[in-house]
């Protein structure tokens, strides 16, 4: 019977003290009461392998041990989906887009890219993870800790006693556009077509009297193309107007509009486009200098704007998605 | 095809049915310990009756039961080793009255929901 012993010692270790005795002893004339049973009907002792099945099929230690324990948690079940959603915002807020930048920048910088591999590749993954791994802990135990203190406190404070049916959010419809917004876009999209039509339209661009930006030849392209998006926009935003709802066609005219932007855009920070800078009192190596500087600084957005436009295009995507299985679960 | 409908719904079924034979439990601990019995005997009368209850499940309940007062317990030497009998308090007794009331009130109501429904599908 020494197997039954053992069984019973390993209980016995993850029981609460005040009643490890108790119920050691009580489990203990359980286990002896079966296997006595058995014997009386087999009229025999039972084998160690007859006794280590009975132990089997009683479980794991642990988990008989388990069932005699108080149920206890950190976060309990009503405050846990709150706790969840705040790592989920600071996982997608933070975490992903951090992630996202540097991998933008290893990729588009090699300065950037130098710096942080000039050691070895694994000491700018170590690096990154670091960083991370340090900033993870300085949000997730603090937040944890707050939770957990909520818990704690939910019976006294009773948070969820005072609360008011007036005070919930407005139902709010995802599919519909407010016409504020659509109002809005149209402005803004009118507004920047005329000042982008009436200034930005030569390759020599005064600001104020005194300085003048050159620009290379390729600026057409951008101008036309930054035009022709306005206009798309201004119809788009008009027509949204309307029809305050989107449907699946306009959803993609505006992943096609903001798409064609975001690549535009990309494009423009890598293309070197200011020529070269005119100014009273700038000497030709200032203006040199300048200029470098100017389409150095836009290049090292490139990352950034790239996540950025990934952004965009994914809230795109996710919009014609929504609309589709809104679609297929109505049909 | 049928098999297949089975299989598919073995699972939810087996979890609705663990769920719904927890609360009987106790209705059928408290109305088997109005007799006094000791653990490993209580598991025995109560598979005898077709509620197969594992001791992981049993020493739990009756520990619970105990501390809201509804069961007394007592160890006792038999058959030359120590066990605990238990036995339904006089409050236990009157919560099982109470709690039997409910049992035929949610037997009944299901009874006529269940053959209301029959009768629409017919």
């Amino acid at each position: 019977m020494e197997l039954i012993e053992r069984y019973l010692q390993a209980v016995k270790f993850w029981l609460p003290r005040q009643q490890k005795d108790d119920i050691i002893a009580e489990l203990s004339a359980d286990i002896y009461a079966q296997v006595e049973e058995r014997e009386t009907a087999l009229g025999r002792k039972l084998t160690e392998a007859e006794v280590e099945e009975i132990l089997r099929q009683r479980g794991h230690p642990l988990l008989v041990a388990n069932r005699f324990l108080p149920q206890e948690s950190l976060i309990g079940p009503v405050f846990f989906p709150i706790y969840r959603f705040v790592l989920k915002i600071f996982a997608f807020g933070y975490l992903l887009p951090a992630t996202l930048v540097w991998i933008g920048l290893m990729i588009f910088s090699p300065s950037y890219r130098f710096e942080q591999t000039h050691a070895s590749w694994f000491g700018a993954f170590a690096s990154l993870f670091s960083y991370l791994w340090f900033t993870t802990c300085l949000v997730v135990v603090p937040l944890t800790i707050a939770f957990v203190v909520l818990e704690r406190q939910q019976d006294r404070v009773r948070f969820f006693d005072r609360w008011n049916p007036r005070k919930l959010p407005v139902a709010r419809n995802p599919n519909l556009i407010p016409r504020s917004t659509s109002s809005f876009e149209l402005a803004v999209s009118l507004i920047f077509f005329l000042w982008f039509a009436f200034n930005l339209h030569s390759t020599v661009v005064p600001i104020g009297l005194t300085v003048a930006i050159s620009l290379n030849p390729q600026w057409l392209w951008f101008f036309w193309g930054y035009l022709l998006l306005a206009m798309v926009n201004a119809s788009l935003a008009g027509l949204n107007l309307m029809y305050p709802f989107w449907t699946a066609r306009r959803a993609t005219l505006r992943l096609l509009s903001d798409g064609a932007g975001a690549a535009i855009f990309c494009w423009l920070m890598k293309a070197n486009l200011v020529a070269g800078i005119t100014a009273v009192n700038l000497s030709a190596q200032q203006a040199i200098a300048m200029t470098q500087a100017i389409n150095d600084w836009m290049s090292r957005l490139f990352p950034a704007t790239i996540v950025l436009g990934l952004v965009i295009v994914a809230t795109d995507v996710y919009r014609i998605v929504r609309l589709k299985s809104a679609g297929r679960s109505a049909s | 095809m049928q098999h297949m409908v089975q299989t598919m719904n073995q699972e939810p079924f087996e979890n609705l049915r663990l769920e719904l034979r927890r609360g009987c439990l106790v209705l059928a601990v408290l109305a088997a310990l109005r007799r006094e019995q000791y653990g490993y005997t209580l598991r025995k009368t109560l598979s005898e009756h077709g509620l197969e209850i594992d001791e992981g499940t049993l020493y739990p309940l009756l520990r619970r039961l105990e501390s809201q007062g509804l069961l007394a317990s007592e160890w006792r030497e038999e058959d030359k080793r120590k066990k605990r009998f238990y036995l339904i308090s006089s409050g236990g007794a009157q919560v099982l009255d109470l709690l039997l009331a409910e049992w035929r009130s949610i037997d009944s109501s299901i009874q006529a929901i269940s053959k209301e429904h029959n009768h629409g599908t017919d």
